[in-house]
Parts: C-alpha cells; structure tokens; sequence
C-alpha cells in the first residue's frame, strides 16, 4: 500500500489540474417557498452548438440534491408539458417574450401547476484545444504495448440566467469558467490523467446557483 | 461481407407530445398521401455511390400528425380518399400534409459535430369539395450533437424527433396566422383575429 502512495498521489495532483471561476451577477431578490420548483433548460438555438443534454441534467443534480437542494422540474417532462413553447425555434429568448407567453392562458396555468417560480438558461459548451504528442502502440507475438505522450486542454464555458415568474424579469446570472489540462503517458500501458473540467463546471455552477436562488448570498 | 455492402435502414421511432392550445371548432378531414406514409430518405455514400443509410420516417410522422391534429382541431376525421371527403357528413375542411424534401447531414460529410435533418413539406387546406383554400410550404430543423461512441443510428434518431417537433411547434404555431387559412377562419366566423 505504502508503495502505491506515490503513484496514488501523482495520479490525484495531475488529475486535479483544473481551474474554475465563478461570476455572479444579481439584479433582483430571490427565494423559494415550500412547493414552489424551478426548471432549468439548455439553449439549443445556436447554429454552432447546443447545451448538452447531459450538462443540463448535472447541474440540475447539484441543484436538486443535498439537504438544501431545490425541487428541479426535470428538463424533457417541462418541454413536453410546455409543448410546443419552448423548442429551439420557439423557446422565448428574452423576458419580453416571456411576457408574451404568459399571455396565453393555457401555458400560464401549466407553469403555475408545476409550481415554477424561476426558469434557468443554461448556455455554454466545452471546448477542446491545444492538443499535442502522439502515443503509438504496437502489438507483436510476443506481446504490445504503447510509447509516448499526448496533452490536450478543456475549457467550459456556460451561463446560466435566471427568471424570475413572479416579476418576468431577469433577477441575474452566474457564469463559469473552467480550464484544464488532461495528459495520457504511455509507458507499456496509456495512463490517463484526465481533467474533470466539464464535471468542475457543473459543481461549481450548481452549488452557487442553489445559493443564489435560495437568497443565501 | 455482403452485410458490409448493404445500406443501414433507420427506422424514425420518437413519441410527440400533444400541444398545449386551444382547439379551433372545425371538424378537420385529414387525407395521408402514400407517398407521405412510406416516405424513406437514402443516403448515398459520396466514395461508392451506393445506398449508403436508408432513414425511414413515415409512421413516425404519421404519429407526429396524429398527434398534434386533435389538439389543434375539435374533431378530426381521418380518409382513406380524398374522394370520401364530400361524402362525410359535417367536414368543414380537408387537411392534406405533403413531405417535399429531406436532407440529412452526417458529421463525417459535414465536418460539423452534429448530426442535422431538414425537411419541407407542402401542406394543403380544401373543403369537402375539393375546392382551394389554402396551399403553403413549411420547413422543419432539427439536430443531435455528436457524441462519443455514439452510433449514426442514434443521432439521427435525436436530429430526426427534433426536427419533427420543429414541425409540430409551426404548424401548431402556425396554422392560424397562414394569411389564406386565417382569411378563410375569419369569413366563416371560426377566429376573429
């Protein structure tokens, strides 16, 4: 055991080379009552890119777990219930339009039976750069391996705004940015020393945005 | 090895959810061309210039429509010929949706990380009669993005219910502020704005 420390503790501080920064910008009071619910939603109106799904959901897990979480309507039940109200050609894109939509009866009293009191965008995508080395690995009667050493960064970059339903203003937003370097030597066997960048950016946005709409900073 | 030669048939295979509108009092007869209910799409390989990936859609849009028309009209009467229309008593007008186009993008021939469908339909409004009412062009995106150790069968899948929902949201959207639907609305008094 004491033998694998070092190794144990390399693989930790290598694999930890990320960096996060949060920003938070408040422009209105928040709170949550007992019953009351968010949903958070990804934009998928870019041409470029859209808001991984899976993004989305692990925020909304950050959010909606502990013993301070915040009940999170889950993102495809609240796009079916609103149908056709919020797909990519029709999601309302600033809060005059929200407006708008809370005009229409019938989407006004399906936002009022999930008890939703703010709608979160999520914006933003990973991006990888800076990809460098070559690993070449060969495989022979008498065995295989891989020699070399590849390296490449992460950089997340996600938004998320939050709407108020009471005031159908913006109350703020938190943005996040994390970077990190991931590295894969390979010595015989490929050891990755991957950066949880997109993981980092989750946790960190998450956790803060539970405290923001819970008024706790 | 034969099997390496033939082309992927994917079957579109999504559940839509029914729109949240209120329904508009007409007694709609909805009439599904053949071409419409077996519509395939086939994707040929730029190297080979063989049948390369065959994207079956016509049940699932016919679901898509299934769903949606009743949510959007009171009563919904399907055909099984444009002909039978004028015999069924009480239709006030006959809907015929038409697929005009499709085209599907793969990353590995677009270079983008997403996988991308884009279709365009003509819808038609008559009455029972057969005579015009309306006649306009819709156009539907949809797209999936790229992961890792996902199969084409998938993303075109995701892409494919996108776009299909794109659909639903414009016609459902739509279908009154058409200016030759919604003239013919106001004449006979069904909306009056």
């Amino acid at each position: 055991m004491y033998k694998l420390m070092p190794v144990l503790l390399a693989v930790t501080v290598l694999s930890g080379c990320t960096t996060t920064e949060i920003d938070e910008f408040r422009q209105g009071t928040t709170s949550l009552n007992v019953g009351e619910s968010i949903v958070i939603l990804g934009r998928r109106q870019n041409n470029n890119y859209e808001t991984e799904g899976d993004f989305v959901e692990c925020v909304a897990n950050v959010v909606g777990g502990g013993k301070d979480g915040i009940t999170v309507v889950p993102e495809q039940e609240f796009l079916d219930a609103m149908f056709p109200f919020f797909e990519p050609r029709t999601a309302p894109m600033r809060t005059t339009h929200l407006k708008q939509l809370m005009e229409i009866d019938q989407a006004k009293e399906r936002l009022a039976q999930y008890g939703i009191e703010y709608i979160v965008w999520l914006d933003g995508l990973t991006q990888r750069s800076q990809q460098a080395g070559t690993i070449s690995c060969t495989i022979g009667p008498g065995g295989g391996g891989c020699f070399g050493f590849g390296t490449w960064q992460d950089d997340s970059n996600f938004e998320a705004e939050v709407w108020d339903l009471d005031t159908l203003e913006s109350v703020g937003s938190i943005s996040t940015d994390a970077v990190g370097q991931s590295y894969m030597p390979a010595l015989v066997v490929p050891i990755p020393l991957i950066a949880r960048v997109e993981a980092n950016a989750c946790s960190g946005l998450g956790n803060q945005l539970k405290q923001f709409i819970a008024g706790k900073d | 090895m034969l099997a390496g030669c033939s082309a992927t048939t994917i079957v579109v295979d999504g559940s839509y959810p029914s729109p949240l509108v209120r329904k508009l009092p007409l007694t709609i007869g909805v009439y599904y061309p053949e071409e419409l209910r077996n519509f395939a799409y086939t994707e040929i390989d730029d190297n080979s210039g063989k049948d390369q990936y065959i994207v079956q859609s016509g049940t699932s849009q016919l679901e898509l429509f299934n769903t949606v028309l009743p949510a959007l009209f009171e009563n919904v009467v399907m055909l099984d010929s444009l002909e039978n229309a004028n015999s069924e008593n009480g239709i006030d007008a006959v809907f015929v949706p038409e697929i005009a186009e499709f085209q599907l993008g793969l990353p590995q021939k677009t270079k983008l990380k997403v996988y991308e469908i884009w279709m365009k339909y003509n819808m038609k409004l008559s009455k029972a009669n057969g005579d015009y009412i309306a006649d306009w062009v819709m156009t539907a995106y949809g797209k999936s993005p790229q992961e890792n150790l996902q199969s084409v069968d998938s993303g075109v899948q995701g892409a494919a219910v996108v776009a299909m929902r794109d659909l639903a949201a414009s016609l459902t959207l739509g279908f009154t502020t058409v200016p030759e639907v919604n003239d013919w609305l106001k004449a006979n008094n069904y909306v009056t704005e």
